[in-house]
């Protein structure tokens, strides 16, 4: 822990970093903070927790306030992904952005069925291991069709419309969002109109999802949308061999079919 | 509540009653879908077909104000088949044999007739929530909100004591208590009949152990309630009123009525976070802090400490709300306000209140404690009547159905009962300012029957004129199966067109003194294209 706080205090005592966003230990409970080079003396309270804030979508509220600045910030492998495709879609220059890496535990990427515990550059924790486990995708696939329809039916019926899973999502950074427009969604209904308003959200995660699961974990109607982001994120790997969060200079085919355009793979064509 | 919330995940049956809970109590319904995918049995009797209803294993639309009769009618059952907890009733409670004769002659037939539910479904209701391990009773404000609400509740307990579903984990009657800290405020005594910890303000004893800690003499008298205090303004005996954190120019029934007595009282003094439309009408405005701008502590609706830290530092001339209060007191001379913090505000309250006196900031900075919690060893009681009720034996009251105050009739041929949104909260205030809840809805509307909608010639959208013997608003109109014929239901968030100009404030319970929110006869007309 030492190491990793000297390291972010070099970063900001050498002026590479104007701020650093990390977890700050606030009366027994972590929460976000800016650390600045007239503050060094609170990066002894800055703590590192077995539990996730969507910093990225920290990050692009401070990156909005203070365009001209070098941040640096604290990521998992998941944000470290989310960083990969905020770039991608010019949300942050990269050259602006100082990541200081957390590999997470054993535990936690168990935890998270997380398949890349770990961002390209570690400052604190041990690599493990990767999990691999579709297994709740499997679940939905062993159901019947119409019995599919049913369950996911009725998962998208708890819905209170909360827009958490929105809020708290690393990709959802634009200005206007399609949730909330009248025209295809109907305003001021609880359960929103079922099953289009996942649907439409489903649809906007395909090349974009980095499979961090905080949607899943902040629904307080326990819809397990990870794993319909999952699938969505499993098809654009098998239809289109594009994996998001894992390289900077791969471009989204949903995104940038432009004028070079992509070869529709056959195997669309078989399905 | 008797139970905590988390316990409501573990119940085998949930009784949800006059709770719209995935609109007003959202995290509370989010536990009753867990339990229900662990199989629960969740059964709502409710006049409309809300969230909670539609995800429900039961759902069943009672006529308005009948509630006395389905409960009577559900006890009348379990007698009849034997599904009592007859032990639990020969060790824990008094007065069965009263309850007894009182429910024999809710027969099933005559409890359809009174409430509208099929006898078939009220027998399957009673045997579901009878025979389950652990039956959780959920209720709000459609129960408590009636002339009998005070009956209402008694008879749920009635229910719960006759099944023995009380007293242990998951089992209980729990009502919903609003906001993050109404509990909280009633704990503290914001009620005119007890001190802090719900100790009798006509208890000589008590009193003069508050005479002393304060320095100084307090009546013996109990005060009036909120709606006393309007009725009190009218004639006369009332002068000064000081309002915080209410908009009873909204909230409050009969808002003609509301209104004329908050421009006859002599002094108004309104404390709140936004410029209610209350507040439009004092003499002097206190701004208060919201809750991210201070420091202290809420009791949630299980009885649970929570504590609170600032955020940001209070914005413009706002100040926390117990500073402001302080700073009155010392203004008007008075001693004992000198707090440095709210810390010490707790110290005392924990020192005078047995329920609390084993809590201090240190504790529920670290622990989960949900009051009665009387020494520092005790870890607080996250159920309650464990072993024994308050009084010692769980009483049993007999209770006899009475029709709502008004009923309707010629002139006013439809019900209204009012509610809330899932977007807006109470009299908007802190919702109508936020753009995205003002984009879902920000308009008021009446449900409608599809068929009294034909009857009316009226389709979802029109607009229709809606009065009571008291006022007159005009609504869009919804119409939806979701709720039965006759009955018309509008919510209470939108000030200009205030389902409060319709209600009732001439009808309370005879104890609680709450009013008849929940059922009141109007009239509906249709206003043509021209007009509108």
């Amino acid at each position: 822990m030492d190491k990793l706080k000297n390291h972010v205090k070099e970063l900001l005592e050498s002026g590479e970093i104007a701020g650093f966003l990390g977890l700050i230990d606030d009366g027994g409970h972590p929460v976000p903070y800016l650390f600045t080079k007239e503050h060094l003396d609170r990066l002894d309270a800055m703590v590192v927790p077995d539990f996730r804030y969507p910093m990225t979508d920290i990050l692009l509220r401070i990156v909005r306030k203070y365009p001209e600045e070098t941040i640096g910030v604290m990521v998992r492998g998941c944000d470290d992904r989310a960083l990969v495709e905020l770039a991608k879609n010019q949300r942050i220059f990269p050259e602006l952005v100082r990541p200081v890496g957390i590999a997470c535990t054993k535990e936690m990427a168990e935890a998270c069925r997380c398949s890349q515990p770990y961002p390209r550059e570690i400052h604190y924790g041990e690599k493990v291991e990767g999990v691999n486990d579709r297994s709740d995708l499997a679940a939905v696939e062993s159901k019947p069709l119409d019995e599919r329809l049913d369950y996911w039916m009725g998962q998208f019926s708890k819905c209170i419309k909360c827009y958490g899973c929105r809020n708290i999502c690393s990709m959802c950074f634009c200005d206007q969002c399609t949730l909330e427009d009248e025209t295809l969604i109907m305003t001021g209904q609880s359960p929103p109109e079922i099953p289009i308003f996942h649907l439409i959200r489903a649809f906007h995660m395909a090349g974009r999802c980095i499979d961090c699961g905080l949607c899943e974990e902040a629904c307080p109607a326990h819809i397990p949308l990870r794993s319909l982001y999952r699938k969505v994120r499993e098809d654009m790997a098998d239809y289109f061999g594009y994996v998001t969060g894992m390289d900077e200079s791969e471009k989204d085919p949903l995104e940038f079919l432009g004028s070079e355009g992509y070869e529709v793979p056959s195997k669309i064509d078989e399905t | 509540m008797t139970n905590s919330v988390p316990e409501l995940e573990d119940a085998d049956c949930i009784l949800i009653t006059g709770s719209n809970t995935t609109s007003s109590h959202p995290l509370i319904a989010s536990r009753i879908m867990k339990a229900k995918e662990k199989g629960a049995k969740v059964i709502v009797i409710d006049p409309r077909r809300t969230h909670i209803a539609s995800l429900a294993d039961i759902h069943v639309k009672q006529n308005l104000g009948s509630d006395v009769a389905w409960i009577n009618g559900l006890m009348h059952i379990i007698l009849k088949e034997g599904w009592q907890n007859q032990s639990f009733i020969d060790e824990r409670t008094e007065g069965f044999e009263e309850v007894k004769k009182a429910v024999e002659g809710y027969t099933p037939e005559k409890v359809e007739e009174i409430t509208g539910i099929p006898k078939e479904t009220l027998r399957e209701i009673a045997e579901i929530y009878a025979k389950s391990g652990a039956s959780s009773i959920v209720y709000c404000m459609g129960i408590t909100q009636h002339i009998t609400g005070t009956d209402n509740v008694k008879s749920l307990a009635n229910l719960a004591m006759l099944t023995g579903q009380i007293g242990r984990p998951s089992t209980g009657v729990n009502p919903l208590r609003g906001q993050n800290n109404v509990q909280g405020s009633t704990d503290m005594a914001a009620i005119p009949n007890k001190y802090p910890g719900y100790q009798d303000v006509t208890n000589e004893e008590i009193r003069k152990k508050f005479e002393k800690a304060w320095g100084g003499p307090l009546s013996p008298n109990v005060g009036l309630t909120v709606v006393e205090m309007i009725n009190a303004i009218e004639e006369g005996k009332l002068k000064g009123l000081y309002i915080l954190g209410e908009n009873p120019l909204v909230s409050d029934p009969d808002s003609t009525h509301v209104e004329k007595a908050l421009e006859d009282v002599e002094f108004l003094v309104v404390q709140d976070i936004f410029l209610t439309e209350t507040a439009k009408k004092a003499d002097v405005v206190l701004p208060g802090a919201s809750f991210a701008e201070k420091d202290g502590t809420y009791t949630g609706t299980d009885r649970r400490f929570q504590k609170i830290r600032k955020a940001i530092e209070p914005l413009g001339e706002a100040k926390p709300d117990w500073e402001i209060l302080c700073m009155v007191g010392k203004a008007m001379g008075s001693k004992g306000f000198d707090f440095p913090s709210p810390k010490e505000v707790f110290d005392e309250l924990a020192e005078l209140t047995p329920i609390y006196h084993g809590a201090d900031y240190d504790r529920i900075e670290k622990e989960v404690i949900h009051w009665p919690c009387k020494d520092k060893d005790d870890p607080g009681s996250p159920y309650l009547h464990k072993d024994g009720f308050a009084r010692g034996k769980g009483l049993f009251t007999p209770i006899e159905f009475k029709p709502p105050a008004e009923l309707p009739d010629e002139e006013y041929p439809f019900q209204l009962t009012t509610g809330r949104l899932p977007f807006h909260y109470h009299t908007g205030t802190m919702t109508r300012v936020s753009p995205s809840l003002t984009h879902e809805v920000n308009e008021a509307y009446i449900e409608l029957h599809p068929e009294d909608a034909k009857a009316l010639d009226v389709k979802s959208g029109g607009r229709v004129r809606v009065s009571s013997r008291r006022g007159s608003i005009e609504v869009r109109v919804l119409v939806t199966t979701g709720i039965n014929k006759g009955v018309a239901f509008i919510p209470f968030h939108f000030a200009e067109a205030a389902a409060n100009r319709l209600t009732n404030a001439a009808a309370l319970d005879p104890i609680a003194k709450i009013p008849e929110y929940k059922v009141c006869a109007i009239k509906i007309e249709k206003i043509d294209g021209r007009e509108a």
